[in-house]
């Protein structure tokens, strides 16, 4: 039986009368590619944010690779690699020295640090610029920086918020292949995009977080067998998406109320 | 076709602006560091409030004994005051105002001439604009007082060039905004800037060297300035004074022509941005493709004493040191001010003082003095890293090797600038005698090492984002400035009582021996508060991170 790599109980958030986060149990086993999808606001970031040491849970437990993350928070952090929101570059330094320096704060010897921004610079398509800073560089350029970044140690877990966001077509299919290969390999990505179309075709396992509670979890046949209809099997992501999130109706934009534009 | 039932007109859109640009305040005070930079700020604003009332009563009794005394022709002095401080100011502190940029407006159906006018409004909100024009009421009123026939033309006159003075601010704001919308250009303007305080420091000695001299010159140069607006607005007044309606006419003409042709030029400078003129970045270009030369496993590495996360924030810190032109061109200063203190104060003819001061006390003052100028950034030392701060949370590192790491970069670059004043200050100067220096050397330790503990914990409790060779709203956290003064006079609090004591007892190794001592303490002080500090960073994280990341 694959062991669980992320695994969470009541996991919960709360900024001062505001749950962003409400008794989350995750369950994620090693190797899948999983989507952590939601509505803005829904509690996808903060959720990341305490899988990944920025943010303290006000409760609950998270457990990564069968270490509590509050008791083993250095030893854990050795073995995740993050791609955070905003990405939190140090965008006065060159691609090849940020990933010098990123190799160097998990531990790497400064020979593997070297060759490993090398091979990772050339496979983004990062190395023709050695002497831009990244504050130079354009939005898909820092995305693929802050992701060779997020895997220079080779992390078993990889956290991805919104990894393709502005990242050209061509860098997207290499990044896909990539994390694909990184999957087979046993690592265990942990993805949040608001486009489900990637998310349909990359993960093999979706969650569904909505007003800071878990509402679906489970892989993309269970969802679809969730949903009612004999049209089961042929729904798309979206559909079990917006069945789930729109199904008390508030989520649903009300077209009458813009006649007006309408 | 966007059913607009009616377009608003241009009144309607400034009194919108205002009422955004006062939701934006009001919002920001949600933040309690907000807050509390919103106290330092009216403090500041009842100081500025009060040097403006003192200036203007300056200005109106000038202007009463100039006119009443029979020196109109000095008139023209307070109308250059008012123009040099209403256009300079601004300059010297483009920079350091509020981050809102009223060309975000034009995304709205804002008519050229809307867009104009409240330009033009945004240079009366000025502080400089509000005092200038506080200054020239004075002036008015004490030019009246003493001679009450000049009132019309002073009344005419004054409103004309506050016209000009606002139409020429905004244009070379306008022109400033496009300059230094680039980073290098920034950078150049931030280097020339300081050039000039420094070099400003420098003008007693000159003139006392040279200003006998340089009087001829300044006496044929005089007569030219008699074309600029300040010269015309006195020859107006004098003209009214003495009842030549000739020279009052062509002094209102005069400031009407400059104030329709700066108004022409910024004209053409808010069309150019009306139609959207493109002031962001553009990307670097492209350099040829360079392979980085691979290094060998075999290579040394300079910082192999340290741990790999200490070495990586440590060459980190370096490089960003290096790349922020703002930071290296303070690390300048230091050896300037030896040289220019000790020009007017020190060596065999200084030019500020009758009789030399003495090296015993003037070499620990000038040291004290380069600390407190130097350990200023430590106190908030994550300003630079903005976002980035989330690296070192996400890292399996502490806070004691992040700390350690940016620490020795300060503590290195400290030595280095010390060192260099030392030397500077022996060779024009001389050093103190033996007990006097390790006393200094001691202190400096002391001072350094007690410091870096307290500047650790202000930069995770007040932090607040820096940008990189940006001036525009760039200022300190009020409170970290706030803890750096109160740890200073602490630590020379602390200091005193020392020297009175050895002064007391007549033992000159007294000092020396006691601040051996505290230094020693401090040190061991400093590596003991690395492991509260670093679990007040695991606390602190959620605000810094917050703070850095805006």
């Amino acid at each position: 039986m694959i062991g669980a790599a992320i695994v969470t109980e009541k996991l919960t958030r709360r900024f001062g009368n505001l749950t962003a986060v409400d008794a989350v149990d995750l369950k994620v086993a090693a190797g899948q590619f999983f989507g952590f999808l939601g509505p803005n606001g829904a509690g996808k970031s903060t959720t990341i944010k305490m899988l990944t040491g920025l943010l303290a849970p006000s409760s609950g437990s998270a457990q990564l690779l069968g270490l509590d993350f509050a008791a083993h928070p250095a030893e854990v952090k050795r073995q995740i690699g993050v791609v955070p929101e905003g990405m939190g570059l140090f965008e006065r330094l060159t691609g090849a020295e940020y990933l010098q320096f990123v190799g160097r704060m998990y531990g790497l010897d400064r020979p593997t640090t070297q060759r490993r921004s090398e091979e990772l610079l050339d496979f983004m398509q990062l190395s023709d610029r050695p002497k831009t800073l990244i504050a130079d560089y354009s939005h898909g350029m820092q995305k693929k920086l802050a992701l060779a970044a997020a895997v220079i140690h080779g992390p078993r877990i990889l956290f991805l918020d919104e990894p393709f966001e502005g990242v050209d077509a061509l860098a997207a299919g290499a990044l896909k292949a990539l994390l694909g290969r990184m999957t087979e390999r046993g690592v265990t990505i942990f993805l949040t995009s608001h486009v489900l179309e990637i998310v349909e075709r990359l993960c093999s396992h979706v969650a569904i977080i909505y007003k800071g509670r878990l509402v679906a979890q489970g892989s993309l046949e269970e969802l679809r067998a969730g949903i009612a209809g004999e049209e089961g099997s042929k729904t798309t992501l979206e559909q079990i998406f917006l069945s789930i999130v729109g199904q008390d109706g508030s989520q649903q934009p009300q077209l009458e109320e813009l006649s007006w534009l309408t | 076709m966007a059913d607009l039932a009616r377009i608003p007109g241009v009144w309607e859109q400034v009194r919108l602006v205002a009422g955004l640009r006062w939701r934006i305040l009001r919002n920001n005070l949600r933040k309690k560091n907000n807050q509390w930079d919103l106290i330092g700020i009216i403090i500041a604003g009842i100081f500025a409030a009060l040097a403006v009332m003192g200036v203007s009563v300056g200005f109106g009794f000038g202007a009463y004994t100039l006119m009443s005394g029979g020196h109109e022709a000095w008139i023209a002095l307070p109308f250059w005051g008012v123009f040099l401080f209403w256009q300079l100011f601004p300059v010297f502190t483009a920079g350091f105002g509020a981050g809102f940029e009223f060309r975000t407006l034009l995304r709205f159906p804002l008519s050229l001439r809307a867009f104009y006018i409240i330009g033009l409004a945004y240079g009366l909100a000025d502080f400089a604009a509000i005092a200038s024009i506080c200054w020239l009421i004075a002036m008015i009123l004490g030019a009246t007082v003493a001679n009450a026939v000049v009132l019309p033309a002073m009344l005419v006159i004054s409103l004309l060039f506050v016209l000009m003075n606002i139409t020429l601010e905004r244009l070379i704001g306008s022109w400033l905004e496009r300059i230094l919308a680039r980073r290098r250009s920034r950078e150049i303007f931030f280097a020339l800037f300081i050039g000039f305080i420094v070099s400003v420091q420098f003008i007693n000695p000159i003139l006392q060297r040279y200003g006998h001299s340089a009087r001829p010159w300044v006496g044929q140069v005089l007569p030219y300035l008699a074309i600029f607006p300040p010269s015309l607005a006195s020859r107006a007044v004098i003209g009214a004074s003495q009842n030549h309606f000739g020279d009052t006419l062509l002094g209102f003409a005069g400031i009407s022509a400059y104030a329709l042709l700066f108004s022409a030029f910024l004209w053409l400078r808010f069309a150019k941005q009306y139609r959207g003129e493109e002031l962001s970045e553009t990307a670097a270009p492209s350099h040829s493709r360079v392979r980085p030369v691979a290094r060998t496993a075999g290579q040394s590495d300079a910082l192999r004493l340290l741990t790999p996360q200490v070495a990586a924030v440590l060459r980190k810190e370096f490089r960003y040191l290096t790349r922020n032109s703002f930071s290296f061109f303070l690390l300048i200063m230091p050896p300037v001010f030896v040289l220019l203190f000790t020009t007017e104060f020190a060596g065999r003819h200084p030019t500020a003082a009758k009789h030399p001061v003495s090296t015993e006390f003037f070499f620990p003052g000038m040291m004290a003095y380069l600390i407190l100028i130097l350990m200023a950034p430590a106190y908030n030392s994550f300003a630079y890293d903005g976002k980035a701060i989330q690296s070192y949370f996400t890292a399996p590192v502490s806070f004691r090797e992040v700390f350690l790491g940016k620490n020795l970069l300060q503590v290195a670059m400290l030595a280095f600038e010390l060192i260099l004043s030392i030397v500077a200050f022996s060779y024009l100067v001389a050093l103190p005698s033996w007990p006097v220096l390790l006393a200094t050397i001691a202190a400096i330790v002391f001072f350094i090492s007690g410091q870096l503990s307290i500047a650790n914990w202000s930069s995770l409790c007040f932090p607040r984002k820096l940008n990189f060779g940006q001036m525009r709203g760039q200022r300190q956290s009020g409170m970290a400035v706030l803890i750096s003064f109160a740890t200073q006079i602490l630590l020379g609090g602390i200091c005193a009582p020392i020297l009175f004591m050895s002064r007391w007892t007549g033992d000159r190794w007294l000092p020396a021996e006691v601040f051996a001592f505290l230094a020693a303490a401090a040190i061991a002080g400093y590596i003991a508060s690395l492991d509260p500090l670093a679990a007040l960073a695991e606390k602190k994280k959620e605000s810094l991170i917050d703070a850095l990341s805006r």
